[in-house]
């Protein structure tokens, strides 16, 4: 999988989303217990809004000083007997651990789940050299045996599928002949997957954060498939984006309590782990650590107008009250980042050439803005977006001919009087029993879901109300 | 254990990588840097808390994470862990290698404990075929409900995770209020120069999964059931 999940126009994504009612409720029911979740979670930790500034000034001060961080961390790391590589682009990422996997002549892989390895492709990169590699996390093994189907959604992968589609599944794939109880399911892939584990030469798994000052990276997770990718295999390889890193174990302390708690509700997640190259007297953990830094476009975001998007620690909150992302669904989005935070990151990283419908998928109400933990304004970058998009005249002609025509009309009281005046004869023809019933472009998008009432007649209007009470009282 | 003989040399490569970084922020490669202070800005929202209103948070937060408490005292301790490990359903057991073990008079016929001598395979052979893994905690944090472990010679990563159930032993006066002590007692160690374990592990209740249509299944990778005796 790369960043790009869909090829097809996002009208099309977005009419597959709105028709798939089970999705849709699926991911409107996930948005409701997750936000009341999260909400308890937040309200517990005190002053919420206190440590949303403590988070984002955590992420703007790890930003401002990147190249330090990164290069006390890569010191530490080597101090350790560990290997850190930076990557510019994905193709040098996902190189460099084919690599180190072929000179082991390793076969048999383990990945915990991490979004930054499916935007360097990376499972494809080491199924192409020959590898067995296997997703540990739930969701996303639901997924592999589903012939990879893209992950809709950046905490709960499979969100999209139901109990009867992941038993058919298994059934299919896996010889499951159990019935389609979750924890029937979760069972099942227990089994199948601790074997794995112990076969596994290599292991690997996102990062979290990386700790400067340790020299380690912080897995955040809930199943423990994370720790066992990184106990079993004699090799772990890590992948972090390269904005993913703190300090030191206090400033993630602070991020891991706003994650987990912005993510599922929870105070901590079952397991916060840091973990590094192994120590002398180790018995399990790895024997060789590699720790692969993704820049993979990231550069171009530091410094720029979007600079406040790299603080995104990946906690998915925004996407749980989108009232966007709640009917379209996360595959709408074509990108393995959805939603408001991915309308936002996957045109800087994609480009407006393939993605330049999603800074429109808003309705800019703000809400993600409202519950970011590190206070990303993302409502304002989408704008940010629409301005650029606009500028660069990559909205449609007709669009542009039409907006450009209402501008003129709302800016000249005279134009716009006139106009009022002929808007109920005018859209006579396009109007049945008093609703606008097909028009141009800009209404058709409105029609198709609302109504859209067919203007007044002149003397029935406001203003025409208005002055002649204004004549009545003698004003 | 390097890389060798192919075209990865990480020098070279860090140095443009970091470079690039410092030029898009418009500025030199920076060497030295003032980390602000965070932690002020955080309120202290509990106030000063007793040993015992930290066992009360630690047990209530139990309830919500599917983790059993017992309160039990060094003098009976065999036995509550026995009964634990018999409601299990008793078959093997592993321990880590902890000192407070022999120091608590602590015996479990037939029972491995984690050795550096063993290596790894055999190490995590006995672990996988554990039925209940039996450790102490280092700290325990009263209101996520966690226990910190760090692996050492005697007690390995994978202790924690692959045997079917698990039951930590938490000495009451290590109970703190919440990951800040931790991580600052952690980080403290850090600054100092003290080495840590190659994996510290932060660990609240048993593994759980909601990827499947969001309902909570508890036991997936890791065990299926956690227990928490206080002593």
């Amino acid at each position: 999988m790369s960043l790009q999940t869909d090829k097809r126009d996002f009208s099309e994504r977005t009419t597959d989303g709105l028709g798939d009612s089970f999705m849709r409720n699926a991911v409107g029911s996930a948005q409701d217990s997750l936000k009341t979740r999260r909400l308890s979670a937040a309200t517990a930790l005190g002053d919420w809004e206190q440590w949303r500034t403590a988070g984002q000034q955590i992420r703007q001060h790890t930003l401002q000083n990147l190249d330090y961080y990164l290069e006390q961390l890569a010191g530490n790391i080597e101090k350790k007997g560990g290997h850190i590589y930076f990557a510019a682009t994905k193709e040098e990422a996902s190189s460099y651990i084919r690599d180190v996997i072929v000179q082991k002549k390793a076969k048999k892989i383990v990945k915990s789940k991490s979004m930054v390895t499916e935007e360097i492709e990376l499972n494809h990169v080491l199924i192409e050299a020959g590898c067995e590699l296997i997703e540990t996390d739930l969701g996303e093994y639901i997924l592999q045996m589903d012939d990879w189907d893209p992950p809709s959604h950046i905490v709960a992968p499979a969100l999209h599928k139901d109990r009867r589609q992941i038993q058919r599944v298994f059934t299919e794939k896996l010889g499951y002949t159990d019935d389609e109880s979750p924890e029937k399911l979760a069972r099942f892939a227990r089994k199948v997957l601790r074997q794995k584990f112990l076969e596994a030469e290599v292991g690997i798994t996102g990062c979290n954060f990386a700790v400067a000052n340790l020299g380690a990276i912080n897995l955040v997770t809930n199943e423990g498939n994370g720790d066992l990718t990184a106990a079993i295999p004699k090799t772990h390889i890590a992948v972090m984006g390269m904005e993913r890193i703190v300090p030191t174990l206090a400033e993630m302390e602070v991020l891991d309590n706003l994650l987990c708690r912005s993510a599922v509700g929870q105070k901590l997640t079952s397991y916060i782990t840091v973990m590094g190259p192994s120590v002398a007297g180790d018995t399990d953990g790895p024997e060789e650590f590699h720790l692969v830094v993704v820049d993979n476009g990231r550069s171009d975001i530091l410094g720029s107008e979007f600079n406040e998007a790299l603080q995104c620690i990946r906690c998915g909150a925004c996407l749980n009250v989108c009232p966007v992302y709640r009917h379209i669904g996360g595959h709408a989005y074509g990108s393995i980042y959805p939603g408001p935070i991915g309308a936002v990151i996957t045109p800087l990283l994609g480009g407006y050439d393939d993605y330049k419908e999603l800074p429109f998928a808003s309705s800019l109400c703000a809400a993600c803005t409202d519950v970011c933990p590190v206070r990303i304004p993302l409502h304002e970058q989408l704008i940010l977006h629409r301005q650029n998009i606009v500028k660069e005249n990559r909205t449609g002609s007709m669009e542009r001919f039409q907006m450009k025509a209402a501008g003129r009309l709302l800016s000249s009281p005279a134009l716009f009087g006139k106009t009022l005046r002929f808007a109920h004869p005018a859209s006579r023809l396009m109007s049945k029993h008093g609703r606008i019933v097909r028009g141009p472009e800009l209404i058709q998008g409105w029609i198709g879901a609302r109504d859209l009432s067919q203007p007044v007649k002149q003397q029935d209007s406001f203003r025409a109300w208005l002055d002649k009470r204004k004549g009545e009282s003698g004003e | 254990m390097t890389v060798s003989g192919n075209h990865h040399t990480s020098g070279n490569n860090k140095e443009s990588f970091l470079n690039t970084i410092a030029s898009k922020l418009g500025r030199e490669r920076r060497h030295e840097v003032q980390l602000p202070d965070i932690q002020s800005l955080l309120p202290d929202s509990y106030g000063s808390l007793t040993q015992d209103d930290l066992i009360d948070i630690l047990k209530e937060q139990c309830f919500f994470i599917h983790t059993q408490v017992i309160e039990s005292k060094p003098e009976i301790l065999q036995r509550t862990l026995d009964d634990l490990i018999e409601a299990n359903g008793g078959g093997s057991v592993m321990t880590s290698g902890d000192p407070r073990f022999a120091a608590y008079g602590l015996k479990f016929p037939g029972s491995f404990a984690w050795e550096e001598a063993a290596g790894r395979e055999l190490n995590i052979m006995r672990a996988e075929s554990a039925n209940t893994a039996v450790i102490f905690a280092d700290y325990a944090l009263a209101e996520s409900g966690t226990i910190v472990v760090e692996s050492r010679p005697d007690q390995g990563r994978s202790l924690h995770f692959l045997p079917a159930h698990y039951i930590a032993v938490i000495e009451k006066e290590r109970i703190v209020l919440r990951s800040t002590q931790a991580a600052a007692a952690l980080n403290r160690r850090v600054q100092a120069g003290e080495p840590l374990g190659s994996s510290i592990n932060l660990i609240s209740g048993p593994s759980n999964s909601a990827d499947i249509e969001m309902k909570l299944v508890v036991g997936v990778h890791g065990p299926l059931s956690a227990t928490y005796v206080l002593i």
